[in-house]
């Protein structure tokens, strides 16, 4: 079986879903496919942009536009200097998209949010879901964690005394913590979230929480208000008790990087984006340095589908991007050559501060997000890389996984949008 | 347990995305997952086969776990081997065998049709149903043909392209609804392809689904050799069922370790078929115009053959039609699923997604290849729906094809 297509984008993870947004935007027909869904529905669903002091990596970064333009300045191979232009425009490229789709993403004044996780430490974050953003924590005057006793994986006890501990609360600020019942069983988080769906249960809650609240205190809650990107339980919840309801950080599967996979599928697969998931591309035929076909198979079958431009979207490691034996590591379509240097590719400490060396691994690509070799050559000139694929940064210490999804994944569909017929 | 089958057990990174997306973990705790039925109990299976969770009975099959995994793990196939297990140890109700022979049943309301249409509206029968043998009374019964499509069907004679194409009906077709095969008839006569029938037996995924995998095994070696001998004689062998082609091209092998290769290159959905026509320039484009806006819901094994949605190409060729996906995930039923008493009430509440997606495009008319999802969104929403097929069918000349 063939297909033809004007831009295709391998991987349904953050940045392959923004370069489809935009390429089907400026009128690109366009083929997403991937062998699995995307690791954004794992994410905590905000979008990082730069956590954290480029001097002083334990203070929290008060203005990540400008760190990332001095970031820039010392570390050129880092992919956001590929994607410094068109930054700041994907990120309201974004926000429009999440707007117009009814899940609006909110800044904190230009500066990044510290938003309380499960586990009661503060993670920085640049844009956050509405559900999610929880204004200052040191102006509030009570605060009330509440769990589900249906849910594992999130004891409301164990993130107050993180959060008592942090010391962003004021000394005098009232924090306690409430189980509550939303009709029994041992529930994942998507089946508390269908389950909150209901009004009813909405209203069991309510009332159970109601003889706890203080005057002036905001609830804490797990991931799970409502399943879908437009879902009104947060904001009902909200309501119904008078007090500000939200959604902290959680392990996956968490419902706000859910919800915003859901949504920007659907927002993509409405603008007339073929969306085919479980479709594996195993390789890719190269003439010139141009790709012409790539090989894939869906249940086995055979499928060659040839583009003008492919986005290369499909991760790192772990999402089956970036392959690896010992002493190498390839890129696993087009065999991309992947950089690994000499020293060791892991710290000993599994959370070391310094981060692992495994994660700046990846490909190396030019101002125009086209992959070249060792002196700078365009290896193939229809072929874009995004996201995760990227070398050189390191997101788990740095914060910028999303943030430099975002702009890589706009930056790739704008420029694949402008290849003309 | 071979050391493909550890590795691929292996390969499950615990990442929970398809329990995320796993449509019966979505609305009910009975299921206890597609991950912890799968890979995680697959462990203790290797060991003990008989370490089978019983929940594993929930299942619907749809085969999301395997779509979305990123990591290439054959989820469904272990959960419809561990069913398998299961029912083996402990038997499957009367009513799963009944349900599971779509089949034996079709061959039976042969004998009077309309007298079984009849009774299956009769509340009271329904009622005595549902406490005898616990099929739902509340689930609509799909309606028996007066005629199957193999009774129906007279090929007639048309100049020769020199293109051989056999069809590949199905139970539901031939028994429930013969005007989709008369309209896949009809589109490859406008292109002057005749179509080659063939007795064929159940696919088998009924009997899969329900666990009674031995039954569904010989069927399938039958079903094989038959397609083969056609495949031999340079047919092509296009089928308007995705969830019997998915069942022939990749069940036959994942839990029969069948050898389908030459169905992967031969055995094309019908849209795919016409596709490849176009691509070769040799599809017949001459339409009539058909003002109508439809809902589409793609069928989660069309999805898991991972080819995309093959009708959306040709469709786009019609003028006036409309298509608006409506991108509203699993419909619920899963052939058998929905119409058993204790899973009844689960399956409504998966489709309450598609119910809400067809209210809000206030669509009036959707189609959708599948049968059972067909009689699942009538039942759902009370809309007219049908198989692409028959408005292409439409499309190409006289005739009534939408009209139910």
């Amino acid at each position: 079986m063939n297909k033809y297509t004007d831009v295709l984008i391998i991987g349904a993870g953050l940045s392959g879903l923004m370069a489809a947004a935009k390429a089907a935007e400026l009128g690109k027909k366009v083929t997403l496919v991937a062998k699995g869904m995307g690791a954004v529905g794992l994410s905590s669903g905000c979008i990082d942009l730069w956590g954290y002091n480029l001097e002083d990596p334990n203070q929290v970064c008060q203005d990540p536009l400008a760190e990332i333009a001095r970031l820039c300045a010392v570390n050129p191979q880092h992919p956001y200097a590929r994607v410094q232009d068109v930054l700041e425009e994907s990120l309201l490229f974004f926000r429009r998209v999440c707007q117009e789709n009814g899940n609006p993403y909110l800044d904190h004044r230009g500066g990044n949010w510290l938003l309380p996780t499960a586990l009661g430490t503060l993670r920085p974050t640049y844009l956050a879901p509405a559900s999610m953003a929880v204004g200052d924590l040191q102006q509030v005057r009570g605060v009330l964690v509440v769990g589900f006793r249906e849910l594992k994986d999130f004891y409301p006890d164990v993130l107050a005394a993180n959060l008592k501990k942090s010391g962003v609360l004021q000394a005098d600020c009232p924090l306690n913590t409430l189980m509550v019942c939303a009709g029994g069983g041992e529930l994942t988080p998507n089946t508390l979230a269908h389950r909150l769906e209901n009004p009813a249960v909405v209203d069991r809650i309510v009332d159970q929480i109601k003889p706890h609240l203080l005057p002036g205190a905001v609830l804490l809650l797990p991931p799970v208000l409502g399943e879908r990107w437009d879902s009104q339980v947060a904001k009902n919840l909200a309501e119904k008790l008078g007090h500000p309801v939200y959604e902290v950080a959680n392990i996956p599967p968490a419902l706000p990087g859910q919800r915003l996979q859901q949504m920007l599928l659907h927002h993509v697969k409405g603008q007339g984006v073929e969306v085919v998931i479980g479709c594996t591309v195993n390789g890719a035929r190269v003439a010139d340095k141009r790709c012409t076909e790539v090989l894939a198979t869906g249940a086995g079958k055979p499928i060659k589908i040839s583009a003008k431009t492919v986005i290369l979207a499909t991760g790192s490691f772990l999402g089956g991007g970036l392959e690896s034996k010992p002493g190498k590591a390839w890129e696993s379509i087009f065999r991309l050559p992947v950089e690994i240097g000499h020293e060791k590719w892991s710290a000993r400490d599994f959370l070391s501060m310094a981060g692992h060396l495994f994660n700046q691994m990846g490909i190396k690509v030019n101002e125009h997000l086209r992959p070249v070799d060792k002196t700078g050559e365009v290896i193939i000139e229809n072929v874009m890389v995004t996201g995760a694929n990227l070398a050189g940064c390191n997101h788990p210490i740095e914060k910028c996984g999303n943030g430099v999804a975002v702009a890589s994944g706009y930056k790739a569909g704008k420029l694949a949008g402008e290849v003309g017929e | 347990m071979s050391s493909d089958h550890r590795l691929a057990l292996d390969n499950c990174i615990k990442c929970s995305i398809c329990v995320s997306h796993c449509p019966v973990a979505r609305v009910t705790d009975k299921f206890a997952g597609p991950k912890q039925n799968g890979p995680d109990l697959e462990r203790f299976r290797l060991e003990e086969p008989a370490a089978v969770h019983p929940s594993i009975g929930y299942c619907t099959n749809c085969k999301g776990c395997d779509v979305v995994c990123p990591s290439g793990v054959a989820v469904s196939a272990m959960n419809c081997r561990a069913r398998g297990e299961y029912v083996s140890l402990h038997g499957a109700p009367l009513r799963d065998k009944i349900l599971a022979r779509v089949d034996r049943m079709g061959r039976a309301a042969r004998l009077a049709p309309s007298l079984v249409n009849r009774l299956a509206g009769l509340r009271p029968l329904r009622l005595l149903a549902e406490k005898m043998l616990g099929i739902s009374a509340a689930m609509t019964m799909p309606r028996y043909a007066k005629k199957t499509f193999l009774e129906l069907y007279k090929p007639k004679n048309i100049g020769d392209t020199g293109r051989k194409v056999l069809y590949y009906p199905g139970c539901y077709v031939n028994y429930n609804a013969p005007e989709v095969g008369l309209a896949l008839a009809e589109v490859l006569a406008h292109n002057n392809i005749r179509v080659e029938v063939e007795q064929f037996d159940c696919c088998g995924l009924p009997l899969i689904a329900n666990g009674l995998l031995d039954t569904a095994r010989d069927q399938a070696k039958k079903n094989l050799a038959k397609l083969q001998g056609y495949i031999n004689r340079g047919y092509d062998i296009v089928t308007t069922c995705p969830s019997c082609h998915l069942t022939l091209r990749q069940e036959y092998r994942e839990l029969f370790q069948l050898n389908t290769d030459p169905l992967h290159e031969k055995m094309l959905d019908v849209f795919e078929y016409l596709s490849v026509l176009l691509q070769q320039g040799k599809l017949v484009t001459r339409f009539e115009e058909l003002p109508l806006q439809v809902g589409y819901h793609q069928p989660c094994h069309l999805k898991a053959a991972g080819c995309g949605v093959p009708s959306r190409e040709i469709l786009q060729l019609i003028p006036g039609l409309r298509v608006a996906d409506l991108d509203a995930g699993c419909c619920g039923l899963a052939g058998t699923y929905g119409f058993k008493k204790e899973k009844y009430a689960i399956s409504q509440a998966i489709g309450r997604n598609v119910f809400n997606a067809v209210k809000e495009l206030g669509v009036r008319q959707v189609i959708s290849e599948c049968g059972m999802c067909q009689l699942q969104i009538h039942h759902l929403t009370g809309v007219a729906v049908y198989h692409p097929l028959q408005v292409l069918a439409q499309a190409c000349g006289p005739g009534k094809w939408l009209a139910k």
